[in-house]
């Protein structure tokens, strides 16, 4: 199985010997797991001799896990939200974050140069600047001010000249 | 003492008030926009009126709707919490005229001490250091250009109404003034419906302490010592405690003695905050008052015992204050954490989205103040706080260990908070000796990324939960025994027997 954790997929193979698995991450680091007990957010199990008690959560394509005080966040590779980066595209500009458009101080035909900020946002009292990636013609914008959007989807998408 | 008070918030601190008013006997009734129709706040009030659509100009920014249901509900008093309208003298006066009790200060006070350049220039007249600056607000950018070489680079460009670092932005040259100078009025615009900003000098390594105070309408006034909110990210507080490692009792007395002077001069009744700046060479310069109920209120409940939510109500109540100054002391140590739905480490983006799982800590001398349930969707319209986990211990050597395994058993899975930062941040080497200033964060950044160590583990458990074998290794557990069906048959022991 393969999980991708910020952007890094990682590989997790599972082999049944007799009252264990033995589990390898990423081809080479092997552990033994023993005693495991899942019941409702929570599982525990011994890896290598050491015991750990997780809660988790599933909802849609993402995994939870809280493992001693920190949390990650796994999604499994199939799934497609994963495959799109966090980085701003060369033509496009894309919210950071679920939150409001309250302002795109630009108009479709306009000439902008690479870090004119394109769209702000805002979420939880915080604004976020979004800025041309490069030098270009604003060819499309996807929403009105004033209206909600949501991470990683694309509020100006430029026509950039070679 | 009211009989009926009307909550003005949302979240833990709606719902902190509300407990205060029900141990006075005071009914409570609270509002909500249309995103928190099943908010948690809801279920500590007695009545609920629907104030407006989700955007807080729409509801928890707007005043008539606010008033119109404290009328309609016949509450006698409102209390404002901390943020939106808490120091909001408009607010403060539609209450006034409505013949409705506005829990804080009076309009006319809050002008002086809720306007920082008021106090600014009040506080100079009484003797009390000021951090040099401008005296009014403007939007001419070429007096903020003007006072900026005066005073000399870096300079910090504020919201004069406020707080909470909302509005506020350091400036390191003349190129930067006039974007930071705009982004910081659009900000206050947002946060507090005014774009009034100003310029001071920027006070570099400072430590930022502020002195707790309560002042009655007959003019009693006491101080509840300090807290030490140096830890900030963005300008905004993340981690409090009280008493300050930096303190030591002479320049405790002498801040306490400045804040109440301060209080007093400006006729100002309620709880309140007077904040400071300590520089590197221990001076400390008048920042600004809080004329409300502050975030980290909880440190200084637990060391001195007082409850700051109820001493407000019943000074507001008209009731005389019966505390004296040398009934207060700091006893033990305490230690609050801000919870707050942001990915720290990326930037601290907001993060809102739905809980999956919930489980906060408990224990000896943990409290935690919330606002959230599993299951809940956290909107993106207002602040990021979801909770505040406080601890108290004898002394700042117990509070620690104390602090770090409560975050740790602290689980929220779901979206992203700062859980695993803030645990981060109190196992450092500088927190632990107490050696930190406000540019703790910075400086400690190296040290307050994520390890993964624990990664491999998680990719185990995410191999493991589907129960995909058929649990050929697995227990599900459920309970095999049950003691009252295997004991036998049970009577109840009549009396004498």
């Amino acid at each position: 199985m393969k999980f991708i954790h910020l952007d890094k997929t990682h590989s997790v193979e599972k082999e049944k010997r007799d009252d264990t698995f033995q589990i390898t991450i990423d081809e080479k680091k092997k552990y033994d797991v023993s005693e495991i007990v899942i019941q409702s957010n929570l599982i525990s199990f011994k890896a290598n001799g050491k015991l750990y008690h997780i809660n988790f959560a599933i909802a849609n394509d993402k995994q939870y896990y809280s493992v001693d005080g920190e949390n990650f966040v796994l999604e499994k590779e199939k799934s497609k939200t994963a495959k799109t980066s966090t980085q701003q595209k060369g033509n496009t500009v894309f919210s950071q974050m679920p939150g409001l458009l309250v302002k795109v101080p630009v108009s479709v035909g306009d000439k902008v140069k690479s870090g004119k900020i394109l769209a702000i946002v805002e979420a939880m009292k915080m604004q976020n600047e979004l800025p041309a990636p490069s030098n270009g013609i604003v060819k499309k914008i996807n929403f009105k001010e004033g209206e909600q959007v949501d991470a990683k989807q694309v509020i100006v998408e430029l026509e950039i000249k070679k | 003492m009211f009989r009926k008070i009307l909550v003005a918030n949302r979240g833990e601190i709606a719902i902190r008030v509300a407990k205060a008013c029900k141990e006075l006997g005071i009914s409570t009734v609270g509002i909500f926009s249309n995103v928190d129709k099943t908010s948690s706040h809801l279920l500590f009030m007695d009545e609920t009126v629907w104030i407006g659509e989700s955007a807080p100009n729409a509801s928890y920014l707007n005043i008539d709707a606010i008033i119109d249901a404290a009328k309609k509900t016949n509450s006698e008093a409102i209390h404002p919490g901390y943020g939106f309208l808490a120091e909001n003298e408009l607010f403060a006066s539609a209450c006034e005229d409505a013949g409705i009790n506005f829990i804080g200060p009076n309009s006319k006070s809050l002008t002086l001490v809720g306007d920082k350049i008021a106090s600014r220039n009040t506080v100079k007249k009484l003797g009390v250091p000021i951090i040099p600056g401008m005296e009014m607000t403007s939007t001419d950018i070429s007096k903020f250009k003007m006072m900026a070489k005066k005073v000399g680079y870096p300079v910090m460009v504020k919201a004069s109404m406020g707080g909470g670092g909302k509005g506020m932005r350091v400036v390191h040259n003349e190129n930067e003034l006039e974007k930071s100078v705009a982004a910081g009025q659009r900000e206050a615009k947002s946060s507090f419906g005014d774009d009034s900003i100003y310029l001071e000098k920027y006070i570099e390594q400072p430590h930022h302490i502020e002195f707790q105070v309560l002042r009655d309408k007959f003019g009693n006034c006491v101080h509840l010592y300090e807290r030490e909110c140096s830890v900030q990210r963005r300008h905004q507080k993340i981690i409090e405690e009280t008493p300050s490692p930096v303190l030591n009792d002479g320049l405790r007395q002498m801040m306490g003695e400045a804040a109440k002077k301060i209080i007093n001069a400006s006729h100002y009744t309620t709880a309140g905050t007077v904040e400071f700046l300590l520089d590197k060479n221990k001076n400390f310069y008048f920042l600004e008052v809080n004329a409300r109920i502050q975030v980290e209120h909880p440190i200084t409940e637990m060391v001195t015992g007082v409850d700051l939510v109820k001493q407000q109500i019943l000074i507001a109540a008209g009731e005389k204050l019966k505390l004296k100054q040398e009934q207060i002391s700091q006893n033990g140590h305490a230690i609050e954490a801000r919870i707050y739905a942001e990915d720290a480490d990326n930037d601290f983006l907001p993060s809102p989205g739905k809980i999956l799982y919930l489980n906060e800590p408990s224990g000896p001398g943990i409290r935690v103040d919330t606002g959230i349930y599993q299951g809940w969707n956290v909107p993106p319209h207002y602040d990021p706080i979801l909770s505040k986990l406080i601890v108290w211990a004898e002394n700042r050597k117990s509070s620690l260990p104390r602090i770090s395994n409560a975050l740790k058993n602290y689980i929220l899975l779901g979206l992203k908070t700062n859980i695993g930062y803030l645990r981060r941040i109190v196992n450092t080497e500088n927190f632990i000796a107490g050696k930190y200033n406000t540019h703790f964060i910075e400086e400690n950044e190296k040290k307050l990324k994520p390890t993964n160590e624990n990664l491999d583990i998680a990719l185990l458990a995410a191999v493991l939960d589907k129960g995909k074998e058929k649990l050929s290794l697995t227990t599900e557990t459920s309970i095999k025994s049950n003691p009252w069906t295997e004991i036998g048959k049970w009577e109840i022991c009549k009396n004498g027997e």
